[in-house]
């Protein structure tokens, strides 16, 4: 009796998801005249004058002054660079301001401005996490750019030399040269010789119980199916050991 | 030793999720148009003649130049938005722009070559009347600018004040014109309505009043609109009341002269407020004794001031649009008469003789789906043999810019309405018509297992050969130099390509003209300019139909709707060849308070479109008999919720069988404390892949994945800084339950919100730190899923677990909006539309509650990045790199047929379409791929392979030999 009816629950609510999530609403949402009034009350007061200079080191002023604008706290209010690189920013009400110069080519760092309300004019370094610090800069303000933006990621290219030097092929490189070169080198056929290679290369592994890494594999591999289990958890230590032996 | 790796492998994800745009990749996947808005007014750069320019100051607060021979802003200057911003007169001089902006309170000069600021000056307050250039001696060295009590006159040089004067009497007198025809004084005109005109003359000199005197007109009450100066400054009035024209010396302090239009052999049309227009071509002279006097909508006459007589030059009957235009020493009249119900003529006139010039014609053809032309701007110049030629640029009434050329050539086109788009959709292409051919195969009734067979094998070898021509000119594009190769895309071969990276843009404007742009090169498909909008219209784009039903056609529905009445229509058209669908929308009566869509569908595929009008009664769109009974079927189920911005009242309803509904919830918002401001659900083709998150040791944090959910978004009425405050509340759309409520103290909106998946993001200004902070809220389920089948609003007895932290922003933004895929497997990032014009791409990573401070070894593992209270912005993230979009408005997200593909369009007084990979491109072959490299590995590796192969077979020869 149960089922049936959840099933039909289920479905229906399928419907209502879709029914309500589609519903969109039509209501205009507008700020209304609070934000306005609250302008207005402002204007009432004195208004300043944010005034200063961007310089592009050697790059001419024509070149960039066009793309170019000041904004004062976002866009609230927005200043424009003369033919020589000096700005003025009119209108703007006692407060703190964060003034940017913004520009597609060049990067300014923004300056914070204080208008106390009688517009005495101080500029400090921007902070937004220390609001209260004061770390003094020039005013008017002396804007400049510290280079062109970077926008771009470079791509990875492919050179021999990156690809020699890659780690890895080194590390693949060298014992094959080893096992080309020195049999050649050393004549293997020499008894002495031979035990004092085994020697060395008992020298090498310092721990004789440690299992050796290929022949635990192999043994794996051919061994029954049942200690697949156990195998992987061993694959992983021994591969922990050989990345503790690369390191050392 | 394990940390360490660790850390390099989270350096690793870190560095790898870092999207950018590759240098190579610019202008491959991404485009650009720039707009400036309906022009008010408009100047050809003439101080030098070779110049290219024309400037433009718009309604949109901007001031650009335009290059005459490409139709590209050469630069552009974006003000504040609002009145704030307004251009209120455009004067130019030389290469100097004078603007007078913000009702007279900004005085500014541009120098036009390089596009910088020469100067500007902010002007004493009082609403702005009037502006003009004042010049002696065949040279211009101040402006003069009339306010409601004063008049002062700047330098053209430096902007610096030479005298500022208050008018007298100025409560009583109206003034609203000033003049100067450069003989060292300034005419102030006033009128006093239906009493008399006031003339004042200052001395430009010193401002000293050199005259004062009043003049009767009990006819007059507006001297901008129904009088201009002429020739040696008289003034010239019409007025429609007693059907004259009357002139007035200014020099000669007398009475005004009346000359009734009939004497003058005229007629007046009935009911046409008549105007006169005039032409001062040289600051510094007094303007033409010729003057053009409008009679009727489509009725000039050139008239000539000649000794205190009016003789008429040339009547121009039909004439839309007239114009004086000066080059050299020669001023003509420019005249734009309808020549048939598609095409214009314009043509010359001398202004001394009113005889038409020889080989002047112009044809200008109107586009049926634009609208008629309304202004013209004429750009004349002398030719060598000392004749007049000329351009023109022509403003229609859709806010288009068009540039012809003798004979009628386009030079370039401009869609201004397109720097307004206020909604969008992007709409699938159709399949190409083989292929529309064999999807059409499956839907007709079989005839016969042989013809089917046959069927299928012929349209198969159709599908073949169109292949083998595909390859055939792909091999022939090869061998041609890049910049020869062209693909034109026009409506007649437009087809889906293999990932459905191309769509369809339907782009709708405030101007009510819709636009259809194709996404891969933004080259505008169609247009159709809709008539009859209300002023304030609000539109809603829906798709009814995708293209997926061949062959019903795709169907999109606007939803016109105007703001104060509340009155709607429907506008129902094909988004891919823009065309007026045949089915008639149903007229909509009432006022409409809200649409959606049913995932519902009739037999004709077309999705339901429910509207809810102010009697709370429910009518659909299709309405037949099937739709009708598939909703009285589902009447139950379909929830929809309503808001009153201005009472603060969200209320939910449920739908009767009898398509009347039911209030089933309601909350209330006090209006007089808090506002609601913004609505946000989600989005309904967004998927989710994983149900949850899997943390450190293991277990499963499962999402909160309600799809009726809502954020809404409220502000405080009281502004005060301190005691200002944004609050988001969390509702079920369903039961109108309350999940969660946040409240910021100290802050103030604008608020913007993403609403997606499990989380909410919203940013809003801080007014304690005087910053922009980001607030990130996520729901989690817990460790058990309650019913991991299906979503239930009503069966969810739990509540969700709620997290949430906070970051600073260094920026303030304009917009925001979530990256949307296919499946919803690719990472998430939000797009921020900065105030600087960049588009930023943020990885969600960095908005995520649980970012912990203090980093443990089980946070490491889950890959979360630790802690930072200020989110970063690097340029490298912007997804528009030096390609700046002004006064972002809105971003538009869509999937593509790639899971890793993202498709985006930014829109606002500029329009962006790029793509974007949050988590790189991991279904295809990057663009640099190399396949020299691989191929030459393989083909070294083949080699190898087979020179070893002999060296053994010889080295086991020799073996054996031994």
């Amino acid at each position: 009796m149960m089922l049936p009816h959840r099933e039909q629950m289920l479905l229906l609510w399928l419907f209502v998801q879709a029914a309500v999530t589609v519903t969109w609403c039509f209501t205009d949402l507008e700020p209304g005249p609070g934000v306005g009034a609250g302008f207005q009350a402002q204007a009432n007061g004195d208004r300043f004058k944010i005034e200063g200079r961007a310089i592009v080191p050697g790059i001419k002023t024509q070149d960039w002054v066009s793309t170019a604008r000041v904004l004062v706290e976002g866009e609230e209010y927005i200043g424009f660079l003369r033919t020589d690189g000096s700005f003025a920013v009119n209108d703007v009400p006692s407060g703190s301001y964060v003034v940017e110069i913004v520009t597609p080519a060049y990067r300014f760092e923004p300056v914070r401005v204080d208008i106390t309300s009688k517009g005495k004019m101080r500029a400090r370094l921007v902070n937004y996490i220390k609001t209260s610090e004061v770390i003094r800069q020039p005013y008017p303000l002396q804007i400049r750019a510290s280079g062109p933006h970077s926008y771009f990621m470079k791509r990875e290219t492919w050179g021999w030399t990156d690809f020699l030097m890659n780690p890895m092929v080194m590390m693949m490189v060298l014992p094959l040269l080893i096992i080309v070169l020195l049999p050649k080198v050393v004549n293997t056929n020499d008894p002495e010789m031979r035990k004092e290679m085994e020697q060395s290369m008992n020298m090498l592994n310092p721990n004789p119980e440690l299992p050796d890494v290929s022949e635990l594999m192999t043994k794996l591999f051919s061994g029954s199916k049942g200690t697949s289990k156990a195998g992987s958890s061993s694959s992983s230590s021994s591969k922990g050991t050989r990345s503790a032996v690369k390191r050392r | 030793m394990g940390k360490l790796i660790l850390l390099s492998l989270k350096f690793a994800i870190l560095f790898f999720t870092v999207e950018a745009v590759f240098e190579d990749q610019v202008g491959k996947f991404d485009w650009r148009q720039q707009y400036v808005g309906k022009v008010r007014f408009s100047h050809f750069d003439t101080h030098v003649q070779s110049s290219k320019k024309v400037l433009l100051a718009t309604e949109n607060n901007v001031f650009a130049a335009v290059n005459t021979r490409t139709g590209e802003l050469g630069w552009r200057h974006v003000d504040k938005t609002g009145p704030e911003g307004n251009i209120d007169a455009f004067l130019q001089y030389g290469q100097d722009a004078v603007l007078v902006i913000g009702n007279g309170r900004l005085l500014r000069s541009w120098d036009i070559n390089v596009g910088g600021l020469n100067w500007e000056v902010v002007l004493d307050s009082g609403s702005f009347q009037s502006a003009c250039l004042v010049g002696q001696q065949n040279t211009v060295k101040q402006v003069a600018v009339l306010k409601k009590a004063a008049i002062s006159l700047h330098y053209l040089s430096n902007g610096h004040q030479k005298w500022i004067e208050n008018l007298p009497d100025s409560e009583t007198v109206d003034y609203q014109t000033v003049y100067s025809g450069g003989n060292g004084e300034v005419y102030v005109l006033g009128v006093v309505p239906h009493s008399h005109i006031t003339v004042v003359a200052y001395s430009v000199e010193d401002g000293e009043i050199i005259k004062q005197y009043l003049v009767e007109a009990p006819w007059l009450s507006n001297l901008q609109v129904s009088c201009t100066v002429v020739s040696q400054g008289v003034l010239t009035c019409i007025d429609s009341a007693t059907v004259s024209l009357y002139t007035l010396d200014l020099h000669a302090q007398s009475q005004m002269t009346q000359m009734p239009l009939q004497t003058l052999g005229l007629e007046l049309a009935p009911g046409f407020h008549p105007t006169l227009v005039s032409s001062q071509p040289n600051p510094s002279h007094p303007p033409l004794s010729e003057f053009l006097l409008q009679l009727g909508p489509d009725h000039y006459l050139l008239l000539q001031l000649n000794n205190g007589h009016v003789v008429t030059l040339r009547d121009l009957k039909p004439a839309m649009l007239v114009t004086f235009v000066t080059t050299g020493d020669k001023t003509v009249a420019a005249v734009m008469s309808p020549k048939n119900r598609t095409a214009c003529s314009v043509n010359l006139f001398s202004v001394e003789t009113g005889r038409r010039l020889l080989d002047t014609t112009l044809i200008f053809n109107i586009d049926p789906n634009g609208g008629k032309p309304e202004k013209l701007f004429v750009q004349a110049f002398l030719k060598k043999d000392d004749s007049v030629g000329y351009r023109v640029m022509v403003q229609t009434e859709d806010h288009t810019l068009t540039f012809l050329q003798q004979p009628g050539r386009v030079i370039w086109t401009r869609e201004e309405a397109l720097s307004d788009v206020v909604t969008m959709e992007m709409v699938d292409l159709p399949l190409t018509g083989t292929q529309a051919e064999l999807e059409g195969e499956f839907g007709k009734k079989a005839d016969g297992l042989m013809s089917m067979v046959l069927k299928r094998l012929s349209s198969q070898f159709v599908l073949l050969q169109a292949w083998i021509s595909h390859l055939w000119k792909l091999f022939y594009d090869a061998r041609k130099p890049r910049s020869q190769v062209k693909n034109e895309v026009t409506i007649e071969n437009l087809s889906r390509d293999e990932f459905n990276l191309q769509k369809m843009m339907v782009m709708v404007t405030a101007s009510g003209k819709l636009f259809g742009i194709d996404s891969n090169t933004g080259s505008i498909l169609w247009r159709h300019n809709l008539d009859n909008i209300p002023a304030n219209a609000a539109f809603k784009l829906m798709v009814q139909r995708t293209t997926a039903h061949f062959p019903h056609p795709p169907q999109c529905t606007l939803l016109i709707k105007d703001k104060d009445t509340g009155l709607a229509t429907l506008h129902v058209f094909n988004p891919i060849f823009g065309k007026k669908s045949h089915i008639t929308p149903p007229a909509l009566t009432q006022p409409i308070l809200q649409s959606l869509i049913l995932p519902l569908m009739d037999q004709d595929y077309a999705k339901v479109l429910l509207l809810v009008d102010d009697q709370y009664k429910v009518s659909a769109f299709p309405s037949t008999k099937n739709v009708l009974q598939q909703l009285q079927e589902m009447a139950s189920s379909i929830f929809f919720f309503l808001i009153d911005s201005s009472q603060g009242r969200l209320s939910g309803y449920r739908l009767r069988t009898d398509l009347s509904t039911e209030l089933i919830w309601e909350v209330i918002v006090p209006p007089e404390v808090q506002r609601i401001v913004s609505v946000k659900g989600k989005r309904p083709n967004e998927h989710v892949h994983s149900q949850g998150r899997v943390m450190g040791d293991r277990s499963v944090l499962y999402k909160y994945l309600n799809p009726n959910l809502l954020a809404v978004v409220t502000e405080s009425t009281d502004t005060h800084q301190e005691r200002s405050f944004i609050a988001i509340l969390l509702i079920d759309g369903v039961t109108g339950r309350i999940f969660h409520e946040a409240v910021q103290r100290k802050a103030r909106g604008p608020v913007h919100v993403v609403h997606s998946e499990n989380w909410v993001v919203y940013e809003y200004w801080s007014t304690k730190s005087r910053r922009n902070e980001f607030s990130v809220i996520e729901l989690y389920e817990g460790m058990e899923l309650y019913n991991s089948t299906v979503f239930s609003s009503l069966d969810r007895p739990h509540a969700p677990q709620v997290l949430q932290q906070s970051y600073i922003f260094p920026s303030s933004i304009s917009t925001m909006e979530a990256t949307l895929t296919e499946k919803g497997i690719t990472s998430r990032h939000l797009l921020i539309g900065l105030s600087s014009g960049g588009i930023l791409s943020l990885p969600k990573m960095f908005l995520d509650p649980r970012r912990p401070e203090i980093v443990s070894e089980q946070i490491r593992e889950e890959n979360l990045i630790p802690y930072a209270p200020e989110l970063l912005i690097r340029t490298e993230w912007f997804i528009n790199y030096n390609q700046t979009v002004s006064r972002v408005r809105g971003i538009y997200t869509a999937p593509s047929g790639l899971e890793s593909t993202c498709l985006v369009v930014a829109y606002g007084l500029d329009i962006y379409q790029t793509r974007v990979y949050p988590s790189k491109q991991f279904d295809v072959l990057k663009d640099d791929y190399d396949y020299m490299l691989i191929s030459s590995v393989l083909f070294a590796l083949f080699f190898a392979t087979m020179i070893s192969k002999r060296l053994a077979e010889v080295k086991l020869l020799n073996r054996a030999w031994r």
